[in-house]
């Protein structure tokens, strides 16, 4: 059998375990990762904590038995039963900071935390110095049975909330208001005048006969007059007094006392200025209005939901790349749930959401197609406040089930056809708070009377664009290359639908009237200049678009240039002429050639056996801007039995103003095809014109590419 | 006797208590086998945190950011000071420049010649706002917007202040806003970027803008703005290549994602694991992106709201029309960037022109955003990175002057996504240089628009090289007013 002073000895061996997972826990703090077995040992921690309460009180007692010392057995017993707590204290200690970790934080926590861990160093401390005086220890006793309680206090604390024990002898307890229920005079103003003027009106010590503290006596008013009249801002005394000068003795509340902030001041004014209600709900102001906007903050604006949160791994499972599910908000059980994703939308996959059905308040399938899909699922969503579900092409018997959601406060149904029948069933959806039915086809009437059976609900109708009129974007044309060898495809486009894009090949400027409508595709096989201009109904005509198009019947065989071009502008020499690629207007840095102190003079030779060419296009460069201009004189010689001729000319007409980067076309018709090879000369603007700015200076001559035609 | 007694006495207690220490050590011991870390340093806690973001009810679940670049002056679209009309030319006086640093451009100047607004101003709305003749759409919806007219920064040079605007800092490593949502929140859709970037350029004075304010900084890559541009792959590199069919480009993803997490085994780099994600969404968006580009069933009213320049790709209109696409898609952060703002010189004839290029456009977006149900879960945010001097840079003409940097004070508009409409919050002096009444700081203002999206901006950090960081740095506080 054991004897009393092994277990005594197991004991105290045992109190220097405790003592050391208590370093080591405490040390750790927040790193511990704790195995599953061990958290059902720390939440065994409120049962365990009564052992050490009981034991370690019953020890402490003993000390204060008088005469104790001189009866070893009954001190024995106390000494056992303290030594006995002190391990229970361990025990507890290590199994309420392994619990800590689980869901605890806060101040509260961190005093239950060290008074716990210092009770128990105490009591150990006690333990074994317990025989130096008995004096000292019957107060350090006292201390540690102090230090007992409130580590139990505080511990309550954290389990049934903060001051649990006292709470029922307290009565004034805030509580959280939602905006909804929050009355102006009760929530907002009352408490302002609880605060800064009952305190001196009020029984038994009504000044200036004013009793503040009920609504009968703020209506009846005082000695001086009325308290408040609704709407008059002068003549409420209320007003006039708290606007008073502070060292004016009328001044409320009195100098000395706390004075109203500003805010409240605001308050109290805005109040009055509203009507001075005292039973008014604040959700019935304006959202604009300056009262509601102070004090909406005041209250609880989040919807506090009672219904139970989803299993958190459905939840998890529900969310894919096409649809998120989502908590409103932190720890909030109600569920957002948005579906993305228009090509990869399956409508089959709406059914996955039953596991969710009673969490899901706010919906969004904006943009999917759903027609022929069936929405009855949704009267399952018993809690669904918001809908979104705009531009889903949803028909009439979708609508109706939409209709017949009776829990939906907000419902967006912009770009679906609403016709007049689906109107009916909308016009019956009285809890709605806001209804979007932008771009849904109803007309004015029909606006108006939705409107008139809706009352409480905020209509959005949107922006329809009716009656203004804008100029049409240009059409867009699109070509492969503006050179080409036989024939070439132009197509044109318009990024409005309903736009009628009209066409001219000759240079003339298309009309809404004689020009050709563009069908199709155009086949050219020619050179010349695709103009185009759209027009549509409640739209002012576009601008035209132009479009170059150069056919190059035939190639040279040889050709040189006389004059160098500047040394800054050289792209690739005189093969730039006739590598039927069309340089870009703005980029005469690297694909023309320029000149300016010489004239452009290029020889060119063809196949004698073959057609000699006719025709002739040259590509200009016009930017008046950085000094590129017309060529002062064109002219085009042929050498005919080994002289000169000229075959033809022209002075191009002269630029009258700085207009931006451009590319023109010059065509001319040669006298005739009996030449051996051509020369052709561009000569630059001497002096640049009067109106331009830098006028005297010399022009430039821009050129890219040379066509030739039979 | 006695004193051996008690010698005894301690011998005894020392080496039981010894004997006994080592039990302690014992359980020293087996309780460290509970704390993996205990020797090896703390384990980053951000993970744990990140989980809990956001940290409260937030008022709006996206942010289409309207940047200004260049500074558009408050004087000539928000902050109305008539005084400067009727002082026009006169010396701005030493008791209102104070101690305000200048920048080089004006430093230089002998006198600081008082220059008033050369449009014509009118109130607006029920909040009675004043708007500049030059902002007439603007006008048209103060009753929805809430004009902030006493921002201030720190910096007064432009890529300075537009990173300190968009990261929190000046200098510029730090990730942008829209990473930090896109690291607290993730994307709301994982078929498009929770982070994208459109650019545009006006007709005024242009400043450059640059990928490292839509850098991730040391935040994962996944985080990094996306850049959308107006060419026509609008996600540069995302087209397969021709005759690549869907399932090979699948099947390649698939296996150059295995070989990476085998790397990412090895080497535990989490770049690596950013790369497997990004081709994943990459791969998604093939399909996402087109479908999001495509105006082309768009209503004809939305053109006429946004005016027909929203057809031409690239334009502010166009980029304002796609920011609400990516927006209504779930795209967490659209940031735009409109180039032009920067009226040194000709300011009268330029500020013109670049608010004809982005007044309809900003304005639409609102309304667009209303109609469909969206205003009230999207923040929008118009602004540029500082104000305008209210002295004249060079001479004053008759039709032209120029405005400086000024940093003290500016205007900027939000609206939506729980910011309270039809409200102008702040107040300059009559000069227009120094804020009177409820300044808002560049961190305020972050720490505010991190608030609306239901974080708490002192504690979304993130630990590198050694400290923590946020993007509000050290300071910042939400202005409660603005919150609806």
């Amino acid at each position: 059998m054991l004897k009393i002073s092994s277990i005594r000895s197991i004991l105290e061996s045992t109190l220097f375990v405790w003592i050391g997972l208590t370093i080591i826990f405490t040390l750790a703090g927040n790193s511990l990762i704790l195995p599953d077995w061990l958290q059902v040992f720390g939440r065994s921690h409120p049962i365990l904590l009564h052992f050490p309460i009981v034991l370690l009180l019953m020890g402490l007692l003993f000390f204060w038995i008088p005469g104790i010392d001189s009866k070893p057995e009954v001190r024995e017993i106390g000494e056992i039963s303290f030594l006995a707590g002190c391990n229970f204290a361990g025990i507890t200690v290590i199994a309420g900071l392994i619990l800590a970790q689980e869901e605890y934080t806060g101040e509260l926590l961190n005093w239950h935390k060290w008074a716990g861990v210092i009770v128990f160093s105490g009591c150990v401390l006690l333990y074994f110095y317990r025989s130096i005086q008995a004096k000292a220890m019957r107060i350090s006793s006292l201390l540690l049975a102090g230090g007992i309680i409130a580590t139990g206090h505080w511990g309550a604390g954290l389990t049934h909330g903060e001051d649990f024990l006292l709470a029922p002898m307290k009565s004034d307890e805030v509580e959280l208001i939602p905006l909804a229920e929050a009355e102006i005079f009760a929530d907002v103003v009352q408490p302002i005048l609880q605060a800064k003027c009952v305190s001196c009106h009020k029984e038994g010590k009504i000044k200036g006969e004013l009793r503040m503290d009920h609504i009968e006596g703020l209506q009846k008013g005082g000695k001086s007059g009325p308290f408040v009249l609704a709407g008059d801002f002068e003549k409420s005394l209320l007003i006039q007094r708290i606007n008073l000068p502070e060292d004016d003795k009328k001044h409320m509340p009195p100098k000395n006392k706390a004075q109203l902030t500003d805010e409240e001041l605001l308050i109290l004014s805005e109040w009055v200025t509203s009507g001075a209600s005292f039973e008014q709900k604040l959700v019935t102001l304006p959202a604009k209005s300056e009262l509601y906007q102070l004090a909406s903050v005041k209250f609880e604006g989040k919807k506090i939901y009672s219904f139970d949160a989803a299993d958190a791994e459905d939840i998890e499972a529900l969310n894919t790349s096409f649809r998120s599910v989502q908590p409103l908000f932190p720890e909030s059980p109600a569920l957002d749930v948005s579906y993305f994703g228009i090509s990869t939308f399956p409508p089959k996959s709406l059914s996955d959401l039953k596991s969710v059905k009673d969490q899901v308040v706010r919906f969004s399938l904006n943009k999917m197609p759903l027609a022929g899909v069936d929405l009855k699922f949704l009267k399952d969503f018993e809690h669904l406040e918001e809908l979104h579900v705009n531009f889903t092409d949803l028909d009439a018997e979708q609508l109706k089930e939409i209709s017949e959601l009776k829990t939906l406060e907000i419902l967006a149904l912009s770009g679906n056809t609403i016709e007049a029948a689906s109107l009916q069933h909308i016009s019956k959806m009285s809890n709605l708070k806001k209804l979007y039915l932008w771009q849904t086809g109803l007309s004015l009437d029909q606006q108006k009377s939705i409107q008139t059976a809706l009352p409480e609900t905020e209509i959005d109708f949107g922006f329809d664009g009716k009656g203004i009129l804008y100029k049409l974007n240009n059409p867009i044309i699109s070509q492969e290359k503006m050179i080409y060898q036989d024939s070439l495809e132009l197509s044109i486009s318009h990024p409005i639908k309903t736009a009628q894009i009209r066409y001219t090949l000759d240079g003339t400027e298309p009309d809404s009237i004689s020009s050709a409508i563009y069908t199709q595709p155009i086949f050219v096989s020619s050179t010349g200049k695709l103009l185009a201009k759209a027009y549509a109904a409640e739209w002012k005509g576009s601008g035209s678009s132009e479009a170059i198009f150069m056919r190059s019947g035939i190639a040279p065989i040889d050709f040189k240039l006389i004059n160098e071009p500047n040394s800054k502008y050289k792209a690739s020499g005189a093969a730039t002429l006739f590598d039927l690629v069309k340089a870009e207007a703005p980029n005469h840095g690297q694909k023309w050639l320029g000149y300016q102190d010489d004239p452009m003079i290029v020889e060119v030779e063809f196949d004698h056996k073959a057609n000699q060419p006719k025709e002739l296009s040259i590509s200009l460069l016009y930017n008046e801007g950085a000094h590129i201009f017309p060529p002062s004189k064109i002219t085009i010689d042929g050498l005919v039995n080994g002289k000169w001729q000229q075959l033809a000319s022209t002075i191009p007409s002269a630029s009258t103003s700085a207009l931006s980067a451009r590319s023109e076309l010059l065509n001319f018709e040669l006298a005739s095809t009996n030449y051996e090879k051509l020369k052709i000369t561009l000569t630059p603007l001497p002096k640049l014109p009067n109106w331009h700015p830098n006028a005297g200076s010399k022009g430039w001559v821009f050129v890219d590419e040379m066509i030739f035609n039979e | 006797m006695e004193k051996e007694l008690l010698e005894e006495g301690l011998n005894h207690n020392r080496r039981k208590f010894l004997s006994r220490l080592s039990l302690g050590v014992g359980s020293l011991a087996l309780g460290s086998l509970l704390v993996p870390d205990l020797f090896s340093g703390k384990k980053e806690a951000e993970e744990a945190m990140m989980s809990a973001l956001p940290h409260f009810a937030p008022k709006a679940k996206r942010v289409i950011y309207l940047f200004q670049n260049g500074a558009p002056s408050q004087l000539e679209s928000f902050d109305y000071k008539p005084v400067l009309n009727q002082r026009m030319g006169e010396e701005l006086p030493e008791s209102i420049r104070g101690t305000q640093r200048l920048t080089g451009m004006t430093a230089g100047q002998s006198s600081f010649p008082l220059v008033g607004s050369h449009y014509k101003f009118n109130q607006y709305g029920e909040s009675r706002a004043w708007i500049s003749e030059v902002f007439p759409h603007t006008a048209g919806i103060v009753d929805d917007i809430c004009i902030v007219k006493s921002m201030h920064t720190d910096a007064i040079n432009h890529d300075p202040a537009l990173t300190f605007f968009q990261t929190g800092a000046q200098v510029g490593n730090r990730p942008s806003m829209g990473s930090w949502l896109s690291y607290g929140l993730g994307s709301e859709n994982s078929n498009l970027p929770a982070f994208s970037v459109l650019l545009s350029r006006g007709r005024g004075n242009g400043q450059g803008v640059y990928s490292k304010l839509w850098s991730n900084g040391f935040l994962d890559a996944t985080h990094q703005g996306v850049q959308f541009s107006n060419s026509e792959d609008p996600v540069l590199y995302l087209k397969d290549p021709e005759s690549m069919s869907r399932s090979e480009r699948r099947k390649m993803i698939d296996k150059i994602a295995e070989m990476n997490n085998l790397n990412m085994q090895q080497f535990n780099d989490p770049e690596i694991s950013a790369k497997v994600k990004q081709y994943e969404m990459a791969y998604r968006m093939q399909t996402a992106v087109p479908e999001m580009t495509d105006i082309s069933k768009e209503p004809e009213s939305i053109i006429k709201l946004y005016g027909p320049d929203c057809l031409v790709p690239g334009t502010y209109a166009a980029n304002c029309l796609l920011a609400r696409k990516l927006s209504e898609s779930g795209v967490r952060f659209v940031q735009l960037y409109h180039q032009g703002w920067d009226q040194h010189g000709n300011l009268p004839n330029e500020m013109r022109l670049q608010a004809e290029d982005v007044d309809q456009a900003s304005a639409a977006l609102i309304t667009d955003l209303k109609q469909r149900g969206l205003l009230d879960e999207t923040l929008v945010i118009w602004g540029g990175e500082f104000g305008r001097t209210n002295y004249c840079q060079g001479k004053i003409l008759v039709d032209n002057y120029g405005r400086d940097h000024h940093p003290r004070a500016f205007s900027i508009w939000m609206a939506g996504g729980g910011v309270k409409s039809g409200m102008v919050y702040g107040e300059t002096d009559e000069f227009g240089y120094n804020i009177t009444e409820n300044p808002v700081h560049v961190h305020d203002f972050q720490a505010t628009v991190l608030h609306l999206m239901g974080i708490d901006h002192e504690r979304m950090t993130y630990k590198h090289l050694g400290r923590r960081y946020r993007l509000t740095d050290v300071s910042g506080k939400v202005v409660k007013d603005l919150i609806a």
